[in-house]
């Protein structure tokens, strides 16, 4: 009896979870068939979820140059968030040393100062932002992207840092001081290995926001060499070359490499940053 | 020897974290004053013509705009809508996939698929599945189980687009509030479990008397920066309908389709006032601050 009463349990969580992961997913099985399927199926009537017909026409088109420059959209996102995560790590280390570490008048006032920009949305500064690229004659740069992403992901990458900073014992670096290390040696020879982990999270992090921005991207960069995927794609969907299956390629290419570098650091994510935590 | 090791050790603190602060300055605070200057101008389209001193012209238009009130409207049945939902099935999937069970682990990172994916994939992919035309949603609620009677325009219509980007909202951020409460989750001492076991507790009692408890500060910071955010939101809702003026649409609109800034300057100013007043009041309740 209690054994049954044991396999009902575990049959209902099963189904619970095969539900949830479900609607997780669907979306994304959705545009694998659909990125798959000729272009007269895409558009039936009676809309099937496996395709009839399997053709890789759609991912062949999206990478042919000819066709949509999906190659040059990706090396703009990929330059763009590299260069932006890669600043943002380095200037987030200094910052969140000091944070974690140093002892000085008005790092309160700051670290609230930071903590209030983490609930700030970009909405609020695109006029005066817009305004003040042109005027500085960054208008239809890529560098006007990286510096405002730098500055939007700032307050997780302190704070992430900035926890993680103090989890390691203050008695290593003590003992590196003693041994006549300076301030600057005992972050890149300690602080730096021992936060690996940590550090390559926040690079993840602040890569997978500068590769989804569409609000800036939007506004600030007009010509076609410079887009990035998201305003790319966008402009594909408004085009004569616009087909649903070509659109579910793309969507799945523009993807994929964030789910992987995600899935990489996974882990820290979930496990011990909580505090300070992730914006979405 | 001390004394100076001290100061020198808050010098370095300072020029640690300059860098940073001086970004912050630049992109964030001068910006803020900036808009609130361009808020009393009219802002010429010509970068290089000045703008025009109107005092409160701006706010006079903004308060005298019927659809600027229905664009707060808008913003606020879709921000708590959103809000209730992805706390409440992250709060359950976190629940869920708390229990032990084989494969866990990787059914904890599937479910975060929603949240890591780029919104410009998934928006495409909703778009085509909420086609009124050959979208698998209107043929499986209409044609399939007759849950709908007729079908609905998802795309472009008022209510049907709302609803659209609530749903998608919801499935595309509960993941978060799910990856937020489980880690807390985690870090509840197992041996509170244990005494209320041998206790006799059920599992409810468990629930409601220790999980609950334990994460309530990590939910309530939640709801609160979520609201907030969603509050602002601006790329999904704009990209799966252009249906939807909520205020991040709105304001995008206004400065970039109708061209006037100034009045996009007003209309950022007062939403950073009420949500300056929101923060003050509740998230100092919330987040100690």
């Amino acid at each position: 009896m209690v054994t049954t009463n044991g396999f009902a349990k575990r049959l209902i969580l099963y189904v619970l979870v095969a539900l949830t992961l479900f609607t997780a997913i669907f979306p994304f099985l959705m545009m694998l068939s659909t990125a798959l399927k000729p272009s007269a199926e895409t558009i039936s009537l009676n809309p099937t979820f496996f395709p009839r017909h399997i053709t890789w026409e759609n991912f062949r088109d999206v990478l042919n140059p000819d066709v949509f420059p999906f190659w040059r959209y990706f090396l703009n996102s990929f330059q763009i968030s590299f260069a932006t995560a890669l600043i943002s790590v380095v200037v987030g280390t200094m910052g969140a040393y000091s944070f974690a570490r140093l002892d000085y008048k008005g790092r309160g006032v700051f670290q609230k100062g930071v903590l209030f920009i983490y609930m700030f949305s970009g909405v609020l500064l695109i006029v005066p932002l817009y305004k003040m690229v042109t005027a500085a004659g960054l208008y239809d740069t890529k560098v006007s992207l990286v510096i405002v992403y730098i500055v939007l992901t700032m307050p997780v990458t302190l704070y992430m840092l900035g926890n993680y900073f103090r989890t390691i014992p203050e008695s290593l670096e003590e003992a590196a001081l003693i041994d006549g290390l300076n301030r600057f040696q005992v972050i890149y020879k300690i602080i730096v290995p021992l936060s690996l982990p940590a550090i390559a999270s926040v690079f993840i992090y602040v890569f997978m926001i500068a590769w989804n921005d569409y609000l800036f991207a939007s506004i600030f960069i007009t010509s076609e060499d410079k887009m990035t995927l998201p305003i790319g794609l966008s402009h594909l969907f408004q085009t004569k070359n616009f087909v649903w299956g070509r659109m579910m390629a793309a969507s799945l290419l523009t993807a994929v490499p964030i789910v992987i570098l995600f899935s990489l650091v996974e882990k820290y994510f979930s496990g011990g940053l909580t505090e300070g935590g992730v914006k979405g | 020897m001390k004394k100076t090791s001290k100061a020198a050790e808050a010098r370095l603190g300072y020029l640690l974290i300059a860098p940073s602060l001086a970004l912050i300055a630049a992109v964030i605070v001068y910006p803020l004053f900036y808009n609130i200057w361009l808020s009393f101008n009219h802002v010429s389209l010509n970068p290089r013509k000045p703008s025009k001193f109107i005092g409160f012209g701006n706010y006079k238009s903004l308060i005298l705009d019927g659809s600027f009130w229905h664009s707060i409207a808008v913003t606020l049945i879709y921000a708590i809508i959103t809000v209730v939902g992805a706390t409440v099935i992250g709060l359950y999937a976190a629940l869920l996939l708390n229990q032990k069970m084989k494969g866990r682990r990787l059914y904890r990172s599937v479910i975060l698929l929603p949240y890591v994916a780029p919104v410009i994939s998934l928006v495409f992919i909703w778009k085509y599945m909420f086609n009124p035309a050959y979208g698998i949603v209107n043929d499986v609620l209409v044609d399939q189980l007759h849950l709908l009677s007729h079908r609905i325009d998802w795309l472009d219509s008022a209510s049907g687009s709302l609803w659209l980007v609530i749903i998608f909202d919801i499935w595309h951020l509960f993941p978060f509030t799910f990856m937020m409460i489980l880690a807390k989750m985690q870090s509840i001492d197992e041996s509170m479990y244990e005494a209320a076991s041998i206790d006799g507790a059920t599992p409810w009692r468990k629930l409601w008397h220790i999980t609950l408890p334990e994460i309530k500060f990590v939910v309530a910071s939640l709801v609160v920066l979520r609201f907030i955010w969603n509050f602002y939101k601006f790329d999904e809702i704009y990209l799966l309908s252009k249906q939807v003026p909520v205020v991040g649409v709105y304001t995008y609109m206004t400065a970039f389709s109708t061209y006037n800034y100034g009045l996009a300057s007003a209309i950022t100013v007062s939403l950073f006032v009420l949500v300056m007043a929101l923060v003050l009041v509740i998230v100092r309740k919330v987040i100690k601050w």
